[in-house]
């Protein structure tokens, strides 16, 4: 049973799979639930549903997410340009699904929380990569390594917060979306 | 059993305790950082410029000899430059400088802040103000 899930999800499975239109109906639907979340949460810095919808997701949708990251990336340089901080995002991001898959099999509350929390509070630190390169090529890796530094630590106070609200979002909202995941999927 | 199920649970939940002790521990290392790092204000006088770059790109600087900490409080004190915006968790956002204002929603236009040539790091209420700053103010466009 487990071979052939992982058999589905493995790269080469993911490559030799042609998507539906059902996929692709799927696919809009998690990045309009993602973009909705955003926009409702936005009055709140730094709280956000993004990472707890990326990590359900991956945990039960498997190789559709790939698909959803680029999109949900792109339709936000889509609305906000594309400056710097997209390039954040293609760090980001993909991360976050990558660690996800990586953990598939965990179901306890507690570890996707911790890892959601962690993730948060990283997420400057991923997202002071594009600063790192962009110094680099502006000057040195002295000066990238300065940009991407300062920039991540004048925002730390912020990835705390993200930490925080990360683990108690998904200490929160797991088990009754898992539920309902588990209901229609 | 029962004492195996127990055994598990109880690994499990110290998992869960270290996992939670590594988190903090890790939000702790990061303040930490933050706080031997991260800019301070400095008290005393300071000699600095404002620029403000306006949508045809034309310049107008301010020079002003201050004892303010934050940029905020340093454009306030410019005279001839005003200002207005939102007030917001992070500060305020400036949305209006001298009569002119950039609407994102509009045209992707916004106010963006530099330093010294860099970009700012912080709000203009917590953008430390340090002698012989170079504070540039100016009309971007978002490039979709």
């Amino acid at each position: 049973m487990n071979s052939r899930k992982d058999n589905k999800n493995s790269i080469s499975g993911i490559v030799s799979r042609k998507v539906s239109g059902k996929d692709i109906a799927t696919i809009g639907m998690m990045v309009a639930i993602i973009e909705v979340c955003k926009y409702a949460l936005a009055f709140l810095p730094n709280i956000e549903l993004t990472s707890f919808w990326l990590i359900m997701f991956t945990l039960f949708l498997g190789w559709k997410v790939i698909l959803v990251v680029p999109v949900f990336i792109l339709v936000e340089g889509c609305v906000f340009g594309f400056n710097i901080w997209w390039f954040s995002y293609l760090c980001a991001w993909p991360a976050l699904v990558l660690l996800t898959w990586i953990f598939r099999r965990q179901t306890s509350v507690w570890f996707w929380g911790i890892l959601s929390g962690a993730f948060g509070l990283c997420f400057g630190l991923l997202c002071s990569i594009p600063y790192i390169v962009a110094g680099t090529a502006g000057g040195s890796l002295q000066n990238g390594l300065y940009a991407g530094f300062t920039w991540w630590v004048a925002g730390i106070p912020w990835d705390i917060i993200h930490c925080a609200g990360n683990f108690a979002l998904m200490l929160v909202l797991y088990k009754p979306v898992c539920t309902v995941m588990k209901k229609f999927l | 059993m029962n004492e195996q199920k127990t055994d598990g649970q109880k690994k499990a939940n110290k998992k869960i305790i270290i996992g939670i002790a590594v988190l903090l521990i890790a939000i702790a290392a990061f303040s930490g950082i933050y706080f031997l790092f991260g800019a301070k204000p400095v008290a005393g006088s300071k000699s600095i410029t404002i620029e403000v770059v306006d949508d045809r790109q034309e310049t107008t600087a301010y020079q002003l000899q201050t004892e303010v900490e934050f940029l905020r409080q340093a454009m306030e004190e410019a005279e001839g430059l005003s200002f207005s915006g939102t007030e917001s968790e992070y500060g305020m956002m400036v949305d209006t400088v001298n009569g002119l204002t950039a609407d994102y929603n509009t045209d992707g236009a916004y106010w963006s802040f530099y330093v010294n040539g860099d970009y700012c790091n912080y709000g203009i209420d917590s953008q430390p103000v340090l002698d012989g700053d170079i504070f540039s103010i100016r009309y971007t466009l978002a490039t979709p």
